[in-house]
């Protein structure tokens, strides 16, 4: 009788102990499997965000897609497979964990006042307000609407703007838009990738 | 190549004493590679005669090659693989090289003595500078482009000088030779998508994973280089069967099974 490969794989492996397929005993294989802890990561080929070299770089997960876990990023590494960086990463990309996953990173708006030698939490809404006002404020007693020779510029000299490199697509593209809408002239999204 | 053999028989000798639940499994492997290591050997002194890659053509060579390996698997192995191995000494060598004949047309990881015998001949033919030859290979990335065998172990290593990852290589089950592979892809169907391709670790196997697919629901055990650059992939797999058990209680299927069975 011919046996196929999985008939003959499940008659010597029912019930994880039994025997392998070649007839061994893995009643001692079986004993410790029971107290192995197993954690099950996920690995997702992403792009570094920090400079235009965009290298690739692979995101280790931690989580076993429970329903209501957080998955949580435990490791970053150069793609060995991307044709850019083949597996390197330089010094900033090889933290990239940390940009993640960090117990220093802000979790709230804080300001420093003027002559203060420190910096104070705000919550968002005294933070969002405060932009509000000052932008307005400023905006009202900068804005130059036509230069020394006379011609329209509608520019406001006074406010800049600096975006962050893990910013994504959209926040950029609203950041320009209000930015052009102020009249901002100095303004950088470090939207290179 | 002798030296790769010895690689892998060093390991097995240093596993086996410390192994926990597959200490019988690395005890019997190491004597398994030392047989395998003979077979390369009598091939490789074979007084002007090189492999020409066609097992028929071959086989006469092959098959005296054998006697030695049969013994050790009738003396060293469990009871089942023992008294197959006493039948194929007293048999008629024609039997045996039927046998080979036929796992060389269709490989199947279930037949032991096939499996084993023919490793260190393929390994021959490679290092010889031929090139299989009558075997209907599959095609394709996740199949050997010497041999068109399947994966019987991943294993992570650098090439990059400056880069700290690894990159991924299988190697054959049916002729022990690597090939570069993609990190994230199932080394079964080819998945890419991210969520369906799990890495199971465990604190007792640290340079050890269990690299599954929940879209054909097969895995693969991958040994890390780059966390302990002394392992033999191929070894370090066996002595971590425990993951393998473990798999499949969790319906997970190996995609080939290695030559103590599991």
């Amino acid at each position: 009788m011919e046996v196929s490969r999985r008939t003959f794989i499940k008659t010597t492996l029912i019930g994880g102990a039994g025997v392998s397929v070649f007839g061994f005993s893995l009643a001692p294989v079986y004993a410790q499997t029971q107290g192995l802890k197993i954690a099950r990561t996920t690995e997702t080929r992403s792009t570094c965000p920090y400079c235009s070299v965009s290298c690739g770089v692979i995101i280790h997960t931690l989580g076993d897609k429970a329903k209501n876990a957080i998955p949580q990023v435990v490791h970053v590494e150069g793609d060995p497979d991307h044709p850019i960086n083949r597996g390197t990463l330089c010094p900033k990309g090889a933290s990239l964990e940390q940009d993640i996953v960090n117990d220093r990173r802000l979790l709230n708006p804080q300001v420093r006042r003027p002559g203060s030698d420190h910096w104070e939490d705000i919550s968002w809404d005294v933070a969002v307000n405060e932009i509000a006002v000052w932008t307005k404020k400023t905006r009202d007693e900068t804005f130059i609407d036509k230069d020394k020779s006379g011609y329209t510029v509608n520019r406001l000299e006074t406010i800049g703007w600096i975006g962050g490199c893990t910013d994504t697509n959209e926040l950029n593209f609203l950041a320009v838009k209000t930015m052009r809408s102020l009249g901002v002239c100095y303004f950088e999204t470090q939207a290179r990738v | 190549m002798t030296e790769w053999w010895d690689k892998q028989i060093q390991r097995a000798d240093h596993l086996a004493p410390k192994a926990n639940g597959s200490k019988e499994l690395l005890e019997f492997y190491a004597q398994l590679l030392r047989a395998q290591k003979n077979i390369y050997e009598f091939l490789r002194g074979h007084k002007h005669w090189l492999p020409s890659g066609d097992l028929e053509h071959d086989l006469p060579v092959v098959v005296n090659a054998l006697p030695g390996f049969l013994r050790v698997v009738e003396s060293c192995g469990p009871a089942s693989l023992a008294a197959e191995a006493a039948d194929l000494s007293q048999a008629d060598p024609q039997v045996l090289a039927e046998r080979l004949m036929m796992y060389w047309g269709n490989a199947s990881d279930i037949q032991f003595f096939e499996k084993a015998a023919l490793q260190p001949y393929l390994r021959w033919v490679a290092d010889s500078g031929a090139r299989p030859v009558g075997r209907e290979a599959a095609v394709g990335e996740r199949f050997c482009p010497f041999c068109g065998g399947s994966p019987q172990v991943s294993f992570l290593q650098n090439k990059e000088t400056t880069a700290e990852s690894g990159n991924r290589d299988l190697i054959c089950a049916t002729c022990l030779s690597s090939w570069e592979f993609r990190r994230v892809v199932c080394a079964n169907c080819g998945e890419e998508r991210p969520a369906k391709l799990g890495y199971f670790h465990s604190p007792e196997f640290d340079h050890v994973r269990i690299e599954a697919c929940d879209t054909c629901k097969h895995y693969i055990k991958g040994v890390d280089l780059t966390r302990a650059g002394f392992a033999a992939p191929i070894v370090d797999e066996i002595d971590a069967a425990p993951l393998d058990l473990w798999a499949r209680e969790h319906g997970y299927a190996k995609i080939e099974l290695n030559l103590v069975g599991v």
